[in-house]
């Protein structure tokens, strides 16, 4: 998958057309084969765009950069990025009439390693779902499937689930990188980083770990596109996509099939609230 | 300081390794998730003490938690009552197994805030009752510039005792300082076990040849401190944060940094303080009480970041508080190396 040309000739247009004031994409980092996000302002700088199966980055996280806010932005959407922006659309975060989306069909990216990432085997939606333009050949939605290490943790005794996930926590280092990478996080004042919490104290003891993981997946629930940023940016590389992908298959097989973001004008699975809405599988 | 260089080999160094695990309160890195970080070990098989640099946190939290306990207290109705923790880690003596290098120069540096205008009591105990042990590197990784900075890389007597895995398959095993000396007295090396005494350390500095030149990344740092102290107001800051996302990572894995914050653990009228850690990538880590933030943007906290590191703290102690170890390179989410940043705006300004 390499679609640097085509970015860059759109990114040229738009700039020449006077449509945007910046433009969000990809550009190597010029030191190995990784690519930093680019937020390029400058006509000129158009040429240093790149696409290619390695831009893994989540890109709408800039959206709510303030090198973004209120300019007319250019950005690059991979399938489950525009997930993610579908749903920053309804809940106002952005104006559609300020952005000019580029839509991938994505083939899927490929982690440090060289493998392609999980997420992207499981991808339901690798073409971008809200776009102005789309580049590459869009394949169709792929049916829902939940994936081996949630079945594996399903089988799990209660206990022994616990357990693991205590695991997770007692490897927290509270940095809370998994929250500012995530697009969907974007409360001016997030609720764990109250110094008065008695709960969320910020300090590294696993209890205060468990409150701000599982405040934040709570929090997602309904709303994580797995876009995998959080787990891309923990520097103690914990399973994070456990908590959101756990969420994601019950809300799946209890809310009519819903999956975040994929329907434009999409609320998410806890906006509406009906009385025929199970309550059985709480706790 | 004339001190012996043991030699052995694979074996012998195994065999070194289990008998200070055996007889000692030992730290070394443990595998999980794929990550390695230090924890308390019993047996050689539970860690791996030349766990890759890529994949270790540093071994600070040994000296400066991530949360460390200050005090407890309980309020009731006569009064408030405040009390020290009854938990104090710092009593025994400690090995730590499989310090990289720059991690031990890391404590160099922070010696010197921790001995400033505050000493900090438990940071001194800490680091006195530690023994380090830490083998030097083979080969610089791709977002390594030790070599590039302020100190001796080859010389470094920030560890205690160092051990080199020379490229002929010897590995050497020299005490760097006192303490480290006094420790190899009194873990005596077993001549059984296959270490010999050394009388050439020719072995030693063609490792470090061979290893400084491996590096990819040069900094000329007095360029570096030199450029960035004028150019504080310029706006190409802006440009190299833009796609920072303030997430935090590179403060909390960094080997140097040390900001901190206190918080409580409150259940009804009883609490613990905390102190833990805290980083100037955080929006509110410079809120004031009144709602003015003097920092109020991301460029100006990420300017601060890189000045604190190859200014501020230079002037006023005399070395970098960087030592060039990549860490915040490589578990940056969007690939930014602070390295390539500082480098282009001392350059290009």
């Amino acid at each position: 998958m390499d679609y640097t040309n085509q970015i860059r000739e759109i990114a040229t247009r738009l700039f020449t057309e006077d449509k945007i004031d910046v433009f969000v994409g990809y550009r190597m980092t010029g030191f190995d084969d990784n690519q930093v996000p680019a937020l390029i302002r400058d006509p000129k700088e158009v040429s240093q765009l790149v696409f290619t199966d390695k831009s893994v980055f989540n890109l709408t996280n800039y959206l709510k950069n303030e090198h973004t806010r209120n300019k007319r932005v250019g950005l690059v959407v991979k399938g489950c990025d525009s997930r993610s922006l579908n749903l920053l659309l309804t809940e106002s975060q952005v104006k559609r009439d300020k952005l000019y989306v580029i839509g991938i069909a994505c083939e899927g990216v490929i982690d440090e390693a060289g493998n392609k990432m999980q997420n992207c085997m499981e991808c339901v939606v690798p073409d971008a779902v809200v776009y102005d333009e789309m580049v590459g050949t869009p394949k169709g939605k792929q049916g829902y499937q939940v994936n081996a290490d949630i079945h594996e943790l399903a089988s799990k005794e209660l206990v022994e689930r616990r357990a693991y996930f205590e695991e997770i926590f007692e490897n927290c280092i509270r940095c809370n990188a998994c929250r500012h990478s995530c697009p969907m996080c974007y409360c001016a004042k997030c609720c764990i980083d109250q110094e008065t919490s008695t709960l969320y104290n910020g300090a590294n003891t696993k209890s205060s770990a468990f409150h701000a993981l599982m405040t934040w997946s709570l929090h997602l629930a309904g709303r994580c596109v797995d876009c995998r940023n959080c787990e891309k940016a923990c520097p103690s590389h914990l399973p994070l996509h456990l908590l959101h992908k756990w969420n994601e298959r019950v809300i799946f097989e209890n809310f009519q099939e819903h999956l975040a973001g994929v329907q434009e004008g999409d609320r998410g699975a806890f906006y509406k609230y009906s009385m025929q809405d199970p309550n059985d599988f709480i706790m | 300081m004339n001190v012996e260089t043991f030699v052995t080999d694979k074996a012998g160094l195994v065999k070194f390794y289990e008998a200070i695990i055996a007889n000692n309160e030992t730290y070394a890195p443990v595998e999980k998730f794929g990550k390695f970080d230090f924890k308390r070990v019993l047996t050689l098989a539970e860690c791996d003490p030349d766990s890759p640099i890529t994949k270790t946190m540093s071994a600070k939290p040994l000296f400066f938690p991530r949360s460390a306990k200050i005090l407890k207290y309980s309020a009731d109705a006569s009064g408030t009552d405040v009390k020290e923790t009854d938990e104090d880690p710092l009593t025994g003596k400690r090995v730590i197994l499989g310090m990289k290098h720059c991690d031990a120069r890391g404590l160099q540096v922070l010696d010197k805030v921790y001995n400033w205008d505050y000493i900090d009591s438990d940071y001194q105990k800490r680091r006195q009752n530690s023994v380090i042990i830490s083998s030097r590197c083979d080969k610089a990784e791709t977002h390594c510039f030790c070599t590039s900075l302020d100190y001796d890389v080859e010389n470094l007597d920030a560890m205690d005792v160092l051990i080199v895995h020379g490229l002929d398959g010897k590995i050497f095993i020299k005490a760097r300082t006192e303490k480290g000396e006094t420790f190899l007295k009194a873990n005596p090396i077993d001549p059984a076990s296959g270490i010999q005494h050394s009388a050439s350390e020719e072995g030693m500095k063609k490792q470090y040849d061979a290893f400084a030149a491996s590096f990819r990344l040069k900094m000329d740092y007095k360029n570096v401190n030199g450029k960035l102290s004028k150019i504080f107001d310029t706006p190409e800051f802006e440009n190299v944060s833009a796609s920072c996302i303030g997430c935090n990572t590179c403060a909390f894995i960094c080997p140097t940094c040390h900001c901190f914050k206190i918080s409580d653990e409150k259940i009804k009228d009883t609490g613990i303080r905390y102190k833990s850690y805290d980083s100037c990538n955080n929006g509110y880590f410079t809120l004031m009480a009144g709602g003015h933030n003097p920092r109020p943007v991301k460029y100006r906290r990420w300017r601060q970041r890189a000045m604190h590191k190859f200014v501020y703290y230079k002037e006023r102690f005399g070395e970098n508080l960087c030592v060039g170890c990549g860490r915040c390179a490589i578990s940056c989410p969007v690939n930014i190396s602070i390295f390539e940043v500082v480098n282009q705006v001392a350059t290009t300004v």
